[in-house]
C-alpha cells in the first residue's frame, strides 16, 4: 500500500485469492467449488461473479460457525462435501480455503484424506485442496494457485503424446472461444487449462444444467505431463505459481511463455509460433483479420494523438493494454495494478523506452499494490482523459467526466462483461474502435459549443424565451368524475367545497328570491357571506388541511358564477396555483355560457352544471321573470328564448370539448312537470352526462311561494322515467353555496384482529389484542387497542378459563363487526348470534374496514327496507 | 428432476402448503447447512447493510481485502450530504499482520484517516480473522477516540459468529452506543418520528418523508437512510419510531423503547395497501386526527391515479404465478400482497432470514399449494420454480441469472437497484418492471430453443 494513504486501502483495486480460485475452478469440467470459511465469502464472490457473467454462479460454503472456528471445521467441511456431492454430482470439487480457515490452521489435505477413508463411496470424486487465504495475495495469485494445485493434485499419466498444453490467465469466455478458434485453425491438438468459454457464458438450453458441463476435462489434465510442450499465455505467471514451469521441472515438458495475444505484435507472435509449431501456414481468414486490423489502425490513427490513457487491472491485462496503446500512438500516462508489480514496472519502462521519442512521451506513472483513491488522485494530476479497465473505475471516470473503455473483471455496470474481448486482431480492433469513437464523440459533442463560446458569444447578448404551456383539461376528466361527489354517487366519501364568490345574477327565476341564495344549487336560508377571490383561496387552503377527500372546488353562486366572471376567473386561477389536482366545478343558469365556455376550459373547469328547466320558450316564460342580456332586459318568451338558446349552445360547446355537464331541472307542479322528459331528451342530444331533477323548495316571498312542491313519489317516478333516457342523480342534497363536506351518513364500530396494526394478519382464535376502529362516513379512526384478557370483567364467559374464544368474543361485544384473517365455524356462529358481523380478510386494515363497512351499510339498508 | 435436490438436512426448512395445515412446522432462524449453496451472506454483511447509509461516517473494514472489495459502494443508498460512505476503507491485512496481530495497523489507519478525512464518526468492522487473531479492536477504538475526541465504534462482526441477522443486531447495538449518551430529557421531546430500517435505496426514504411532510409530521432522523452523525444524535428526541425493515431494525426499536422511552410501530411502504395503512397507522399512533385526514387525502389522490394506471396492467398480469426469494420475511409478505393486488398468485416464497411469526403469515397468505422455504439454495429454487410453474422470480442479484436460465421473468428487489419500489411511485415502477419482464416477447422464442 503505497497510496495516498499509507496505512489504509481506500477503494480496492484488487480482490482476494478465493475469488481467483473460484474463477479458475469454473473452467474445469463437472467441477464444483466449496469455500472453507464463513458463509459470507461464498455469497459475496457469487454476487461479484454473477453480476459480471450474468450466469448462475453456484459456490458452496462450509458455513463455519463459532463452534467450527474454535474446535476446527472438519465436521462442517465433510458435511458440506457430502451435501455438494448429493445435490450436484460433481466429478471434481475444489476446496478453496479462506482467511478464516487458514488462520485457524485447517489442514484441508488431511480432512480430504479422512473424508475418503470414512466415505469410500465418494472416492471417484476428485477433491482438490487449494490454499487461498485472502491475505496472501490477490485474485490473480488465487487463480494461478488454483491451476497449480489442480495440476498437482490430478494423477498424471506421463506417457508422451502430441498434444500441447495451453495455460492462460483469466480470460473472458468470448476471448477463450476466440483462442480456441485460432488453435483449431492450425489443426493443433491441445489441452486448454482452464476453459471458461462455456461455463460462464452458457446459452439458453431447454433443460438447465446446474453442474457446469463445459470446461477442461480432468482426464485431459491428467495427460498434461505427457504433452509435447506447454504454451503459457501469461507474462507474469512465473511471478507466482506457474503450471508451465511446474510441468517442465517435474515432468520435463518444455514451456514457452508468451504475452497474451493482444495488439499487432503479440498476436503476430503467437501466430508465428503456432505456424512454426504445426508447420502450417497461417490461415487466410486470420491473415484477413490482420489486414483489417492494420487498415483500422491507419484509419483511426489521427484520433489517438490526444488520448491520455489510464490503464488499470491485473498485471497481464495492464501490460497488454500498454503495448496495444503504444502501437497505436496512445500515450498511457498512468498504469496501475492492485497486485505486486515489480516486473510489470520493469517491462513497461522497457516498452516505453523504444517508443518515447516517436510518441514524444516525457513521463509516465506506474503504480502497483495501489487502490482507486490513489489512481484517482494521480489520474487527475496526469490529466488523464480516457480510462481502460474494469467497471470499478467508473466512479473516477464519472468524477473526471471522461470515458471508460470497459475490459477485464469485473464489469458490474454494463451487461456482456463475459463477451468483452481483447485477444487477437479482432479483440484489439474492438478496443481500438471504442477508443477512437470516444475521442470522436468528445469532439463532436463539444466543438460547436466551445467554438461558439469562444468566438461568437461575445458578439451577441443572450435572448432567452420562455413559453408556458397550458395543460389540457380533458385528459383527466374521467378520473375527476370518479371522485366528484355530485357526479358519481359512489364517490360519496369525497368532499366538495362551494365558494360563495358570485353575488350577482342576470336572470330572475320565479322560484327564487334574490334576497337569499339562489335555490338552483343552494337551499334558501341564511344569506351567505360573500368572499373575495383572495379570501376564497384562504378558505380553500384551510379546508384542504381539515377535510379529508376534498377533491372538488365548486362555484355555485349565491348568484350566477358567470354573471360574476372576473371573480370566478380570479378565484380559480388563485386556487390552481396552489393545487394542481383539485377538480373545478361550476354551476350556472347558462345565459353567458357561450361567451365564457372557452375561458372555463382554459381555466381547467372540468364539470359544469346548468339549470335548464325547459326547452320550450312558452313554458319558460312562466318560470323566468326577466333575462338581462348584453345590457338589455328581456321579458316573457323573448327572454326565455334567449336564455334557452344560450343554454343549449353553451352545453353543446362544453360537451364537444370533453367537459362533463349535468343539467339541473327544478320540477314545478303544473308548469314544467309533464315537459321534463322532453328536456331530458334534449340534454341527451346535447351530450349531457346526467340530469338532476329536483323538487321545488318554496321560498317565502318568491312568485312560486304558494306553489305546491311535488311529492317524493312523484319525483322518484319522474327520475325513474327519465332514467331510461339519461343517467339520473338520486343523491342530490341541494347544497348551499358555501357547502363543505361529504354527502352521506353512516357509523360503525369494528374490531380488527391484527398483529402488525397494518394488516389483518391474525387468526381470530389467536387474538390477544384487538384494534377497535370507528367508521364514520367513510372516515376511519382508531379508537383503542383492546387487550382481550384485561377486558374480562368476571362475568360468566370469562370464568371458564378454557373458553378462550368466549373471552375473545366478550371483549368485542360492543362492536358491529369483527375482521380476522381466519375464523373457526363455532366462533363465527357465536358472533352471529350476538349480532356481530364476521369478515375474513388478509388485506390491509384500511381496505378491509372499507369493505366491511360497505357490506354493513348494505345490510343496514336492506334492514331498513324491510 | 428427482428428489436428490433436497438434502435431508434441509427438509425441515421447506414447507409445502396443504389445506388445513398451518405453517408452524417450518424451521428457520438457524445456521445454514454446509455445502448447500446458501444465498445468505455473513455477520459483517448484516452489520454493514444497516450502518452503511450513515453518510458522513468512515466505515473501516479491519481485515484482509476481500470483504472491503466486495462491499465497495454496492448499495443504492442515496445521500443528500456527504459521500464519504461510498468509499471502501480497509486495513488490508497481510500475512505478517495475521501472525503479529493487526492492532498496530488499525491504529495507524485510524490516525491517518482522522488526519486526512476529519470524520466525526468512524465504524470499525472486525472481520473473520480479526476475531481469531485476537486484536483488541475495542481497546484501540476507545484509545483513539479519546485521543482525537471523536466517536469510533467497533463492530465485532466476524463472519463465523452467526448469520446476517446477527450482523443486524450488532449494527443496532452500534447505533445505540452512538446515540444512548444523547438521551433526551423528557421535556425536550418534540412531536416527530424516526424512520428505522429504511436505507434510502433509490431515494425511498425521501419519498416517505415527503408523504409525512404532507401530513405535517416532522421526521427527526432516518436510521440509517441518508443519515449523518448530527441527525442520528437528534434521534432520541423523537416521540415515535416507525420500523420499515422489520428484520434489521426491530431490535433497535425495542432497545430505543426500553432505554430511551420511544415507542415503535412496524410499517411497510411496499405496495399501495401497505403504504396507505402505514401512513394512517402513523397518524393514529401519534393521535393526530388532522394528520390522518391529510394522509387520507394524500392516499386517496395517489390511489386514484394508480387505479387508472393499474386498470391497464391488471389484465396483462392476471393469473400469472410469482416466486419470491428475498432477504426478510416482512418484505416477502408485502410482495405477496402486491402480487395479489395485480391479480397474480404467489406459488413459492423463500427468505434468507425470515422469522417464525413471519412465516406463519406467509403460509396463511399464499395459495393453497405454494411452497415456503427458509434459506433456500439454487437447487431448491430451481426445482420448485419448475414444479410450480412460476412465471416470474423476485429476488436479488444472485438469483437473477438462475431465473433467466430457467426461462423465467425477473424482478430485481435488492439493495443495488436504482429505481424506488416503495410508496405510490414504487407501485408504478414495480408493476411496469413485472409487466416488462413477464410480457416480453423473448419468452415465446425460448419455447423454440432447439432448432
Amino acid at each position: 500500500m503505497r497510496g495516498t494513504l499509507v496505512n489504509l486501502t481506500v477503494n480496492p483495486c484488487k480482490m482476494c485469492m478465493p475469488m481467483g480460485a473460484a474463477t479458475a475452478l469454473y473452467g474445469i469440467k463437472k467441477c464444483m467449488s466449496i469455500l472453507h470459511g464463513s458463509q459470507g465469502c461464498s455469497t459475496y464472490i457469487r454476487r461479484h461473479m454473477a453480476t459480471h457473467y450474468n450466469e448462475p454462479v453456484d459456490i458452496a460454503s462450509s458455513s463455519l460457525t463459532e463452534e467450527g472456528t474454535v474446535y476446527g471445521g472438519e465436521r462442517n467441511l465433510m458435511q458440506g462435501l457430502i451435501n455438494l456431492i448429493k445435490v450436484y454430482h460433481p466429478e471434481v470439487i475444489g476446496v478453496a480455503t479462506t482467511c478464516l480457515a487458514e488462520t485457524i490452521g485447517e489442514d484441508v489435505q488431511r480432512i480430504i484424506s479422512n473424508f475418503y477413508e470414512i466415505y469410500p463411496e465418494y472416492r471417484q470424486v476428485t477433491i482438490i485442496p487449494i490454499a487461498s487465504p485472502g491475505y496472501s495475495g490477490t485474485q490473480y495469485e488465487g487463480y494461478m494457485e488454483a491451476l497449480y494445485q489442480i495440476v498437482k493434485a490430478v494423477p498424471m499419466n506421463t506417457v508422451r503424446h502430441q498434444k500441447v498444453n495451453v495455460v492462460t490467465g483469466q480470460l473472458s469466455p468470448a476471448d477463450t472461444r476466440y483462442l480456441k478458434t485460432i488453435l483449431d485453425s492450425f489443426g493443433l491438438d491441445y489441452i486448454l487449462l482452464p476453459d471458461l468459454s462455456e461455463n460462464l457464458d452458457g446459452g439458453y438450453e431447454p433443460e438447465y444444467q446446474k453442474l457446469p458441463a463445459g470446461g477442461t476435462d480432468i482426464r485431459e489434465i491428467g495427460k498434461m505431463a505427457g504433452a509435447r510442450m506447454t504454451i503459457e499465455l501469461s507474462t507474469f505467471a512465473g511471478e507466482t505459481k506457474s503450471v508451465g514451469r511446474y510441468l517442465q521441472e517435474t515432468y520435463g515438458v518444455p514451456c514457452q511463455v508468451l504475452n497474451l495475444p493482444v495488439g499487432l505484435r503479440d498476436s503476430d507472435r503467437l501466430l508465428k509460433f503456432l505456424k512454426a509449431l504445426t508447420g502450417r501456414e497461417i490461415p487466410a481468414a486470420i491473415r484477413k483479420e490482420r489486414a483489417r486490423y492494420l487498415d483500422a489502425m491507419v484509419d483511426s490513427h489521427k484520433y489517438f494523438g490526444e488520448v491520455r490513457a489510464a490503464i488499470y487491472g491485473e498485471t497481464d491485462f495492464a501490460y497488454s493494454m500498454v503495448r496495444l496503446c503504444t502501437e497505436n500512438g496512445i500515450f498511457p500516462v498512468l498504469t496501475a495494478t492492485g497486485s505486486k508489480g515489480d516486473r510489470l514496472k520493469e517491462l513497461i519502462r522497457e516498452e516505453l523506452q523504444g517508443v518515447s521519442d516517436i510518441l514524444n512521451i516525457r513521463e509516465t506513472i506506474i503504480l502497483d499494490e495501489v487502490d482507486f483513491q490513489t489512481i484517482e488522485a494521480r489520474a487527475r494530476e496526469a490529466k488523464v482523459n480516457l480510462m481502460i479497465g474494469n467497471s470499478d473505475g467508473r466512479r473516477i471516470a464519472g468524477k473526471l467526466g471522461i470515458p471508460l473503455i470497459r475490459r477485464g473483471f469485473p464489469i458490474h455496470d454494463h451487461v456482456g462483461g463475459q463477451r468483452l474481448r481483447i485477444l487477437g486482431y479482432e479483440g484489439s480492433l474492438s478496443i481500438l474502435d471504442e477508443i477512437a469513437n470516444c475521442m470522436i464523440d468528445r469532439k463532436e459533442s463539444s466543438f460547436r459549443d466551445e467554438l461558439y463560446a469562444r468566438y461568437y458569444k461575445k458578439l451577441q447578448a443572450d435572448i432567452s424565451m420562455q413559453a408556458t404551456s397550458v395543460k389540457p383539461a380533458e385528459s383527466r376528466t374521467d378520473d375527476r368524475t370518479q371522485s366528484h361527489p355530485c357526479f358519481n354517487c359512489k364517490a360519496h366519501k369525497y368532499a366538495r367545497m362551494h365558494l360563495p364568490i358570485a353575488p350577482r345574477c342576470n336572470i330572475s327565476c320565479n322560484y327564487c328570491l334574490r334576497k337569499y341564495d339562489c335555490p338552483n344549487e343552494s337551499r334558501p336560508g341564511v344569506t351567505t357571506q360573500i368572499l373575495k377571490p383572495q379570501e376564497a383561496l384562504q378558505k380553500f387552503l384551510e379546508a384542504r388541511k381539515k377535510v379529508p377527500y376534498l377533491t372538488v372546488v365548486g362555484i355555485a353562486g349565491p348568484g350566477d358564477a358567470l354573471a360574476n366572471f372576473p371573480e370566478t376567473r380570479k378565484t380559480l386561477e388563485l386556487i390552481r396555483k396552489e393545487d394542481q389536482d383539485i377538480t373545478f366545478c361550476l354551476s350556472t343558469n347558462g345565459l353567458m355560457l357561450p361567451h365564457y365556455a372557452e375561458d372555463l376550459i382554459s381555466l381547467g373547469v372540468s364539470h359544469v352544471t346548468v339549470t335548464m328547466n325547459v326547452v320550450d320558450p312558452s313554458i319558460g316564460a312562466k318560470i323566468y321573470g326577466y333575462v338581462d342580456y348584453m345590457g338589455v332586459r328581456y321579458e316573457g318568451e323573448a327572454g326565455a328564448a334567449i336564455l334557452l338558446t344560450n343554454q343549449m349552445a353553451g352545453l353543446k360547446l362544453l360537451t364537444s370539448r370533453g367537459i362533463v355537464c349535468k343539467v339541473n331541472i327544478v320540477m314545478l307542479k303544473g308548469i314544467n312537470d309533464s315537459h321534463i322528459p322532453e328536456v331530458v331528451h334534449k340534454c341527451k342530444e346535447l351530450g349531457v352526462t346526467m340530469t338532476n331533477i329536483m323538487p321545488l323548495i318554496p321560498v317565502k316571498g318568491s312568485v312560486f311561494e304558494q306553489l305546491e312542491p311535488v311529492g317524493e313519489d312523484e319525483l322518484l317516478a319522474m327520475r325513474k322515467a327519465c332514467g331510461n333516457t339519461l343517467k339520473q342523480m338520486y343523491h342530490c342534497r341541494q347544497c348551499r353555496a358555501d357547502a363543505l363536506g361529504t354527502l352521506g351518513q353512516e357509523s360503525f364500530s369494528i374490531a380488527v384482529a391484527s398483529r402488525s396494526g397494518i394488516m389483518v394478519d391474525q387468526h381470530f382464535g389467536h387474538v390477544t389484542e384487538f384494534y377497535i376502529y370507528q367508521y364514520h362516513n367513510g372516515d376511519i379512526q382508531l379508537k383503542e387497542t383492546r387487550q382481550v384478557e384485561k377486558y374480562c370483567d368476571g362475568s360468566l364467559e370469562c370464568e371458564e378459563k378454557e373458553d378462550r374464544i368466549g373471552r375473545i368474543i366478550h371483549s368485542i361485544a360492543d362492536c358491529n363487526a369483527v375482521i380476522a384473517l381466519r375464523i373457526g365455524e363455532a366462533p363465527r356462529e357465536k358472533l352471529k348470534a350476538k349480532g356481530i358481523q364476521v369478515f375474513t380478510d388478509c388485506d390491509g386494515i384500511e381496505a378491509a374496514l372499507h369493505k366491511a363497512a360497505s357490506k354493513l351499510r348494505i345490510k343496514a339498508e336492506n334492514h331498513m327496507a324491510k | 428432476m428427482g428428489n436428490e435436490t433436497l438434502l435431508e438436512d434441509r427438509r425441515d426448512f421447506i414447507f409445502v402448503k396443504q389445506e388445513g395445515c398451518s405453517g408452524k412446522g417450518l424451521r428457520c432462524d438457524s445456521n445454514s447447512v454446509s455445502g448447500s449453496v446458501s444465498q445468505r451472506a455473513c455477520v459483517y454483511c448484516g452489520a454493514r447493510v444497516v450502518l452503511n447509509p450513515i453518510t458522513d461516517a468512515v466505515h473501516i473494514v479491519h481485515g484482509p481485502i476481500g470483504c472491503a472489495s466486495y462491499t465497495w459502494d454496492i448499495r443504492g443508498s442515496l445521500s443528500s450530504g456527504s459521500d464519504l460512505y461510498r468509499n471502501s476503507f480497509s486495513t488490508d491485512l497481510q500475512e505478517k499482520d495475521v501472525i503479529f496481530g493487526g492492532e498496530k495497523r488499525l491504529e495507524a489507519a485510524l490516525e491517518e484517516v482522522i488526519e486526512k478525512k476529519h470524520p466525526r464518526l468512524i465504524f470499525v468492522y472486525a472481520t473473520c480473522i480479526v476475531g481469531v487473531i485476537g486484536d483488541d479492536v475495542e481497546a484501540v477504538c476507545k484509545r483513539m477516540a479519546a485521543k482525537h475526541k471523536l466517536r469510533i465504534i467497533p463492530v465485532q462482526s466476524p463472519g463465523f459468529s452467526g448469520n446476517k441477522a446477527t450482523g443486524y443486531k450488532l449494527a443496532c447495538d452500534a447505533i445505540m452506543e452512538l446515540i444512548a449518551p444523547h438521551k433526551a430529557k423528557k421535556q425536550l421531546k418534540q412531536p416527530g418520528l424516526n424512520i428505522l430500517g429504511d436505507f434510502n435505496l433509490a431515494g425511498e426514504l425521501w419519498m416517505v418523508k415527503n408523504y409525512l411532510k404532507q401530513m405535517e409530521i416532522p421526521v427527526i432522523a432516518g436510521i440509517t437512510g441518508d443519515s449523518s452523525y448530527d441527525t442520528l444524535l437528534q434521534a432520541p428526541v423523537a416521540t415515535l419510531n416507525v420500523v420499515q425493515c422489520a428484520g434489521s431494525s426491530t431490535y433497535l426499536a425495542k432497545r430505543m423503547e426500553e432505554e430511551l422511552g420511544i415507542p415503535y410501530i412496524k410499517v411497510s411502504f411496499y405496495g399501495m395497501e401497505d403504504t396507505m395503512n402505514s401512513l394512517l397507522r402513523i397518524a393514529e399512533e401519534l393521535n393526530n386526527a388532522e394528520a390522518r385526514k391529510r394522509a387520507m387525502f394524500l392516499v386517496d389522490r395517489e390511489t386514484r391515479k394508480l387505479e387508472e394506471f393499474l386498470k391497464v396492467y391488471r389484465p396483462r398480469l392476471k393469473g400469472k404465478k410469482a416466486a419470491i426469494y428475498v432477504g426478510g420475511g416482512f418484505k416477502a409478505i408485502s410482495l405477496i400482497r402486491q402480487f395479489r393486488s395485480l391479480g397474480m398468485e404467489t406459488v413459492l416464497v423463500g427468505t434468507q432470514t425470515g422469522k417464525k411469526e413471519e412465516y406463519e403469515i406467509i403460509t396463511e397468505l399464499v395459495d393453497e399449494t405454494a411452497v415456503v422455504l427458509d434459506d433456500a439454495n439454487p437447487a431448491e429454487l430451481e426445482r420448485f420454480i419448475k414444479e410450480k410453474g412460476a412465471h416470474i422470480l423476485v429476488g436479488g442479484v444472485k438469483e437473477r441469472p438462475l431465473a433467466y436460465k430457467l426461462g423465467l421473468a425477473f424482478c430485481d428487489h435488492n439493495h443495488e437497484r436504482k429505481h424506488p419500489l416503495c410508496g405510490f411511485d414504487g407501485v408504478v415502477n414495480f408493476t411496469k418492471e413485472i409487466d416488462q419482464s413477464i410480457n416480453h416477447p423473448v419468452w415465446s422464442y425460448l419455447k423454440e430453443a432447439d432448432l
